[in-house]
């Protein structure tokens, strides 16, 4: 780790300010990914903005419009939450399958959120790959049995976080604070897939912006939801390839639907396809079949990850069928 | 001649022993190299190459040489020298921090011209590949090996298999990297070590230095984790002794884990084309394999076949290809699991072929008596009957199947060993050799020996190893030989302790020794009874200290194993879930049957990582690793293990080794029971779900 | 146009400009461009990190925007040899860099920022660690991790913990792990900065005047332990298991385990031994 120095502030309304606008500064959360990335010299941040030392931005409390989750919450306490578990269950359960028990109990939410790729070029403190702001990606012409399906291109990062793909698919709408004030926005449009101008970023945030909470809205009568993580390894490894599911249901008809893909997109993806062949319909295995079909319609796999393809359309079907019984 | 005599009556040989390092290794106390913390210690480290390949053309040290907490930088290659591999040694410093060290070698700068670099297998074999080492196509001699008339045993076959079968590049992963706290007073230099052979560290740092070896003394007090790739000092050890010796002061040096992984050793990669041929009736007749792998730069590369199984006709070829990687070294059971894989995945192709069933067409060309015991045992015990007779015929997404491996392994151990036995006239008892834990229990072995001789506990007996100073050495630890190797001379040792021990007492109070009889810590003479202490006490200003000799008829080598494994794949995610292992394992005269039983566990889960997680990966196009961290190169988590039955299967046999052989067959047992689910053959290791789901594709 | 001290000519510079900013790297505003200079910054010429200001680099931005194309000569190379030209330069000074980056010292940046609060880059913490107080100097980026095993206090003391090992480093194997008002954490990813106010707990603090907790000594019946080295991250975290969940399940045990790695392949008997301290510690 390079040297950097430390700021505690007091109060939220001083972080933007702190933060400048020079992407010299970063916040630091729980910094189980930012330590990690400035141990391989991959981040060297020239200041860190403490947010732990600001109290309150751990609430977790529910109200009439839903439930507010402070950006500093812990993947623990948002797992552990009985009106989580109960009412969004989906979030419960993938916070719950993140990394491990020593990092749920430090990571935040917002943390989980902005956590940055996992790609093995990216990570590699000697690889000049575009994500860092080199010329080429290099998974593209690589080994790529990790990287994205959909959404690829001028990177092919996956987006590694399994709250984010949950929070999009609960509906979730996210507070943002920056030097003009706070303003909230859908969680689905705070993610960003690359662009050959800005390769470099997985989200909306500005250098002097941070994510202060995270809402959702209160449930829909009727409504399951549920986050399934196939992973490589069983023991702390990122997802193959995640699906977060709401449904609202009446018997086995799936009135509507919200199905999110994690680990095949550089940002959480939303399976519009599925959802249309879904939505409306009696669920019945075919159907399932079919919307797991229709999901993967647009897949573009890379060299060795083909495999995500068959992996996705067979948990698309697996959560469609899984809903309704 | 001694004897073991009926082990079975002892009330401690064979039974359930806790570790003496116990207490230490649970409370944080006990030392590791890690751990050794000197006055006035400066923290070494090495900058590596981040290049595959090139020639060093300008090293400048002095930016990190005038860095406030630098104490000294040395450059560990010359300049003009060919860097030729990814984690290459290029410097390194000692500073008064880690975090110092860390920066000064950040600091280092050096310039290389780029040469092409190749670290694909294939590749490396193919005319346009860069000649990167003294071998014609970069592929070592053939080393080729026959029996019998291959084209007869053609002619005889009614089935014949054809395959090519591949096994990944597994890193040893040790979780105590490799490394040194080098400490010089004057021209003595004395040397903690992660290493698995005290004597032969010490032996190679005397040579380095120029020093006599009593002038070096090595110290492994607590190790954690060799598994074959600690057996000298490495660059790393020579440059911490440099820089200890530059500073004046003690010096730690251990990779980090990216060296760790990149050069300190792993286990090379092959690929095996296998053909082979039965009869209806069921005999193995023919064999013919050629095979490859690559040890990096180095040449260890090799598979151990025919495997375990008769074969009257065969012929292998077999030969090392270079690449630009880290060289591979000894790891548990070098060549065997790769072996065992091809050949056990083999036999399973070629029962069915013949229509037999795969145990039984196994024991028609197993010639080892003790591994067909094992064979009926543990088919017992996982439940053979209920193996699927066609594979893949279970109905439903997620699928069982049950499979076989089989193993076999040397480790008998040899000569060389001193140890002396020490009964002090306060009653304490010390145990000395020149040997080293490195996890295996030998320590408690050696004080159950020797309490099981003075009729004493474990707990009773001070056992001094990993270290060379009491200048009683033995071997490096390797080919699970040690206990074989430490077993007799420290039971001998005891015998002469004990025996002198009642010569003195028979004197003393004038009584022929077989008056004297010592057991259950008591001493009785005559009618007199003594206590232990007592009995000591009448030492006086004596000491009795008697050394062992190598007695042959205590040890006995070759250990056969055999595992099953039962595995449930699901066809649509392409995930193979462990439900249950066997294994049952020939494990001799067993000396502590808890820590052997650990040892059993532990060879399995090593074989789950080989068969399911672990594969290094190296990108063609920066030469570099993608997985040098414990993120990315999965070794087996807690949830990957399964109920593991570890059966120590008691023979009347004399002690031997067994850390390697229960290694070998669980990668094919795995691969086998992944076939019985869902009928398609996996065969490459390590068997992912991108490999299943392939397979049941293409299938 | 002042240089950096450290740096020395070369003959190429890695320096380009982009319209959207990158958040992960260096850059300097002009004329709404961001300029890039990282690698420069970060990997050749490691004290002068710090210095990039603004303004300084306008009679230089003509000639950087040249770069891509120099750039793009370059991914051939990239491709044919895998190696990208920065790797070349590695190690070594840039003189052209040199000219656009003026050095800014520490102090500098301290007074910058003194109006928007106290911009720490050393404090004396106090931990507490196993109910005793260390008083010791860290720099910002100091680890808990390296506290314990190779701190000293500002009395002279080693803490000289070493229970805790390091082996990754990077929060994935758990042979780091202690517990931190009484959650289990990777001490390797924990700055000590951060500590200061909370209850530490080591394995070395886990026995009880000599006592072994429960946990321990079912490590050591059951023989879930051989090299040892992963035993003190096993120990903690199995505590913190039954802190949490008097009655685990063998399913609960490998999840709460699952950020532990034993490669010796202790775990069945370190299953068995969590479920028998359960049992002790009714
Ligand atoms: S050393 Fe901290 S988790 Fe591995
Ligand atoms: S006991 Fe050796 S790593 Fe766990």
């Amino acid at each position: 780790m390079e040297k950097f120095s430390y700021i505690n502030p007091a109060r939220l309304e001083q972080v933007p300010g702190l933060l400048k606008d020079d992407w010299q500064s970063k916040v630091i959360a729980g910094g189980t990914d930012l330590l990690g990335e400035m141990k391989d010299y991959i981040e060297s941040p020239k200041r860190l903005i403490n947010l732990k030392s600001i109290p309150g931005l751990d609430q977790i409390s529910a109200d009439d419009g839903g439930l507010t989750i402070g950006a500093m919450a812990t993947l623990t306490d948002i797992t552990e939450h009985s009106e989580i578990q109960k009412n969004y269950t989906a979030l419960a359960e993938a916070a719950g399958v993140v990394a491990s028990p020593q990092i749920r109990n430090v990571g935040t939410l917002g943390g989980n959120l902005c956590q940055r790729p996992r790609c093995w070029y990216y990570r590699d403190p000697d690889t000049d790959c575009l994500k860092k702001g080199g010329n080429m990606c290099y998974a593209l012409s690589g080994l790529n049995k990790y990287n994205a399906i959909f959404g690829g291109g001028p990177n092919y990062i996956v987006h590694p976080s399994d709250t984010a793909p949950a929070l999009v698919a609960l509906g979730a709408e996210v507070t943002i604070l920056g030097a003009g004030g706070q303003r909230t926005i859908p969680l689905e449009n705070f993610f960003i897939l690359p662009t050959v101008a800005n390769p470099y970023r997985e989200n909306i945030l500005e250098p002097n912006e941070i994510i202060t909470q995270i809402h959702l809205p209160k449930p829909i009568a009727n409504t399951t939801s549920f986050y399934i993580k196939l992973r490589e390894r069983s023991s702390f490894d990122f997802a193959l390839v995640s699906i977060a599911g709401v449904f609202q249901t009446q018997g086995k008809k799936c009135q509507d639907l919200s199905l999110i893909l994690g680990g095949v997109a550089p940002a959480p993806w939303r399976s519009n396809e599925a959802e249309q062949v879904l939505r409306g319909q009696v669920i019945s295995d075919d159907l399932g079949e079919r919307a797991g079909k229709a999901a993967v319609k647009n897949a573009d796999p890379m060299s060795d990850n083909a495999y995500k393809v068959t992996l996705t359309q067979n948990l698309v079907k697996r959560a469609a069928v899984m809903a309704v019984s | 001649m001694a004897e073991w005599g009926e082990a079975r009556k002892s009330s401690l040989l064979g039974k359930y022993t806790q570790r003496l390092s116990g207490p230490q290794k649970v409370t944080g106390q006990a030392k590791y190299t890690f751990d050794i913390n000197r006055p006035g210690m400066l923290y070494g480290r090495i900058l590596r190459s981040h290049i595959p390949r090139g020639t060093l053309t300008a090293l400048d040290l002095s930016p990190a040489q005038q860095m406030p907490g630098v104490k000294a930088a040395i450059p560990l290659i010359e300049v003009g020298k060919e860097i030729r591999y990814e984690g290459q040694e290029i410097a390194a410093v000692a500073a008064d921090t880690k975090d110092i060290a860390a920066d000064a070698i950040r600091a280092i700068r050096f310039d290389y011209d780029p040469l092409d670099h190749v670290v694909d297998l294939g590749e490396s074999m193919s005319e346009s590949s860069p000649q990167i080492r003294d071998w014609e196509n970069n592929q070592s001699d053939r080393q080729i090996d026959e029996k019998g008339d291959l084209q007869a045993g053609w002619t005889t076959a009614d089935a014949v298999v054809e395959a090519t079968y591949s096994t990944e590049v597994q890193v040893h992963t040790c979780l105590e990297s490799h490394g040194h706290v080098a400490e010089w007073d004057g021209d003595q230099l004395t040397v903690w070590a992660s290493t698995q052979a005290v004597f032969g560290t010490r032996r190679d740092f005397a040579r380095h230095f120029e020093l006599p070896e009593d002038k070096v003394r090595v110290i492994t007090e607590h190790m954690g984790g060799g598994f074959g790739s600690k057996f000298g000092p490495g660059v790393e050890g020579q440059a911490a002794a440099k820089l200890a010796k530059e500073t004046g002061q003690p010096v730690k040096l251990m990779l980090t884990r990216k060296g760790e992984q990149n050069t300190a050793g792993n286990r090379p990669s092959m690929v095996q084309h296998v053909k082979a041929g039965a009869t209806k009736e069921g005999k193995l007749v023919a064999y013919e394999v050629s095979g490859y792998g690559t040890s990096g730069l180095g040449g260890g590369a090799g598979f151990t076949g025919p495997y375990v199984y008769q074969v009257p006709n065969y012929r292998t070829e077999k030969f090392n290809v270079a690449i630009n990687a880290g060289s591979g070294r000894a790891f548990r059971a070098p060549r065997h699991p790769q072996g065992a894989f091809a050949m056990d995945s083999l036999m399973d192709e070629l029962a069915e072929k013949i229509g037999m069933d795969s145990l039984e067409f196994r024991k028609l060309n197993d010639p080892n008596e003790i591994r067909h015991a094992e064979y009926d045992r543990g088919a017992e015990e996982i439940g053979w009957n209920r193996r699927q007779k066609v594979a893949g015929s279970a109905p439903g997404i997620q699928k069982r199947g049950i499979g076989v491996g089989s193993g076999q392994w040397g480790g008998g151990g040899g000569k060389g060993t001193k140890a002396r036995v020490n009964i002090n006239s306060d009653g304490t008892v010390e145990a000395v050799t020149g040997t080293q834990d490195l996890g295996t229990g030998i320590r408690t072995a050696i004080a159950i020996i020797v309490a099981d001789e003075l009729g004493l506990q474990p707990t009773d007996i001070t056992v001094k190893i990993g270290d060379t100073l009491p200048g009683l050495p033995s071997g490096g630890s390797g080919g699970s030989q040690t206990t074989p190797s430490v077993a007799p001379v420290v039971k001998t040792a005891a015998m002469a302790a004990k025996e002198s021990l009642i010569n003195h007492l028979a004197e003393k109070v004038n009584v022929v020794a077989d008056e004297v009889v010592i057991k259950e810590g008591s001493v009785t003479i005559g009618n007199n009874q003594l206590s232990w202490k007592e009995a000591a006490s009448t030492l006086g200003m004596e000491t009795i200290s008697e050394e062992g000799s190598w007695d042959e008829n205590l040890r006995e080598g070759g250990a056969a194993g055999a595992q099953f494994a039962e595995v449930e794949v699901d066809t649509e995610t392409g995930q193979v879930k462990l439900i249950k292992i066997v294994a049952v394992q020939d494990c001799g005269l067993i000396i502590n049957r808890l820590a052997t039983e650990s040892q059993i566990n532990g060879g399995v889960i090593g074989g789950i990582g080989y068969a399911l997680l672990e594969d290094r990966i190296m990108d063609g196009q920066t030469g570099r690793s993608l997985n040098s961290n414990l993120i990315d190169y999965k070794v087996a988590g807690a949830q990957e293990i399964p109920e593991i039955r570890a059966i120590a299967h008691d023979t009347d046999r004399k002690v031997t080794g067994i850390g390697e052989p229960v290694t070998i067959p669980t990668a094919g047992a795995i691969a086998n029971a992944v076939y019985n689910a869902i009928g398609v053959r996996v065969r490459s290791l390590p068997i992912t779900p991108d490999k299943v789901l392939t397979a049941l594709e293409e299938a | 146009m002042q240089g950096a001290s450290c740096v020395e000519p070369i003959d190429w510079v890695e320096v380009w400009l982009s319209n959207r900013g990158d958040p992960a790297h260096l850059h300097l505003s002009k004329d709404g461009c961001r300029i890039h200079i990282r690698y420069l910054v970060q990997e050749v010429c490691p004290t002068s990190r710090l210095v990039i200001q603004g303004g300084q680099m306008a009679e230089d931005t003509t000639r950087s925007t040249d770069q891509p194309e120099d750039r793009q000569k370059d991914l051939h190379q990239v491709n044919k040899t895998g190696l990208s030209r920065r790797n070349f330069l590695k190690g070594l000074g840039t003189g052209a860099v040199a000219a656009t980056v003026a050095p800014a010292t520490l102090a500098e940046a301290d007074s910058h920022s003194a109006t928007t609060g106290a911009e720490i880059t050393r404090a004396t913490v106090k931990l507490s660690i196993n109910q005793q107080v260390y008083q010791i100097e860290v720099e910002p980026r100091t680890t808990l991790l390296t506290v314990l095993r190779d701190g000293i206090d500002t009395g002279g003391q080693r803490i000289d913990l070493t229970g805790a090992k390091e082996v990754c480093d990077r929060g994935a194997c758990g042979g780091c792990t202690i517990l931190v008002d009484g959650r289990s954490v990777y001490s390797c990813m924990m700055l000590a900065i951060d500590a200061e106010g909370k209850e530490i707990t080591t394995v070395e603090g886990l026995a009880d005047d000599n006592e072994l907790h429960p946990v321990q000594e079912a490590f050591i019946e059951h023989d879930a332990l051989m090299c040892g080295f992963c035993t003190p991250g096993f120990v903690v975290a199995s505590k913190a298991i039954l802190d949490q969940n008097p009655n685990p399940t063998r399913e609960e045990i490998q999840a709460e385990l699952s950020g532990n790695i034993c490669r010796c392949g202790t775990y069945p008997f370190i299953f068995e031994a969590v479920a028998s301290a359960a049992k002790k510690m009714k």
